[in-house]
């Protein structure tokens, strides 16, 4: 199943557990605790975590630990910095007017003179 | 609001100028059309109202000729009714824009929230801190997998002067 990024932020209580990895791996009891949910419902959302990317899980024995990877926060990352390269470029815009203002009343103020 | 992310972009400039001089190029007529663009668009202002919760409404016009046609090949408007408000409205200090983005083919409206801080610094200069707040609705993430977004933003604009 493919899921998107975005689809897999909606949800706050996803939002909870990638929040709750961010110390570092987790076992799902752990998160269980800090998520606040049923058991049953944490592995859920990490199945659907895993399977955008945002998380991983490597066993240690009989336990289960989950952590974050970076894959998807890059791509967010990425997305976010078009928007921010837009703005770049129209505060240079910005600038420039200021600048081509700043011209126009000096020039007025010299030929008062 | 489950199927909303919010995200904010903080970007700072410092201009050698003073505060009203940054004040008026966003809230007059001449000021506001004179940087809002993007590449390729211009902003016609409609009405401008420089008072608190005054409205702020322009139309962004394609004006260079491949963006008209780039417009008219993707089967979009070469001009676009913008409506907003100064939420608020703090002469040479601060100035918040919200904008209602209904325009998006498949997206529900939503709200833009842009906050501008002008900031005395240092040797006469003024720090201007832009930040962007929008809420994303879950469906335009479809359109982002139907290129749509990608192509927007190649062209620098809707997306873009959305803030």
């Amino acid at each position: 199943m493919d899921i998107d990024v975005f689809d897999a932020l909606a949800d706050p209580t996803r939002r909870r557990v990638v929040a709750a990895l961010r110390h570092g791996e987790r076992q799902v009891n752990d998160l269980v605790a800090a998520v606040g949910i049923h058991q049953s419902g944490v592995s859920r959302h990490l199945r659907i975590l895993s399977e955008a990317g945002f998380v991983t899980m490597r066993p240690d024995g009989q336990r289960r630990l989950y952590s974050l990877a970076p894959g998807p926060f890059r791509e967010i990352d990425e997305w976010l910095a078009q928007y921010r390269a837009l703005w770049e470029k129209r505060l240079d815009r910005f600038g420039a007017a200021l600048e081509a203002r700043q011209a126009q009343q000096d020039q007025a103020r010299s030929e008062e003179e | 609001m489950t199927d909303q992310i919010q995200s904010s972009i903080v970007i700072e400039r410092s201009y050698a100028a003073d505060r009203e001089a940054l004040w008026a190029l966003w809230t007059t007529k001449d000021g506001f059309e004179s940087w809002w663009g993007p590449e390729g668009f211009r902003a016609d202002v409609r009405e401008i109202e420089a008072q608190p919760d005054g409205a702020l409404h322009y139309a962004m016009v394609a004006d260079a000729p491949d963006m008209v046609a780039a417009m008219k090949q993707m089967g979009q408007p070469t001009s676009t009714e913008c409506k907003g408000r100064f939420s608020e409205f703090r002469p040479y200090d601060r100035l918040v824009l919200t904008q209602i983005i209904d325009f998006l083919p498949g997206v529900q409206p939503y709200d833009s929230t842009i906050e501008v801080d002008f900031i005395p610094a240092a040797e006469g200069k003024v720090r201007m801190i832009v930040t962007l707040h929008q809420m994303h609705d879950a469906k335009m993430t479809q359109m982002q997998r139907m290129g749509f977004t990608s192509q927007l933003t190649k062209l620098d604009k809707r997306f873009g002067w959305t803030g």
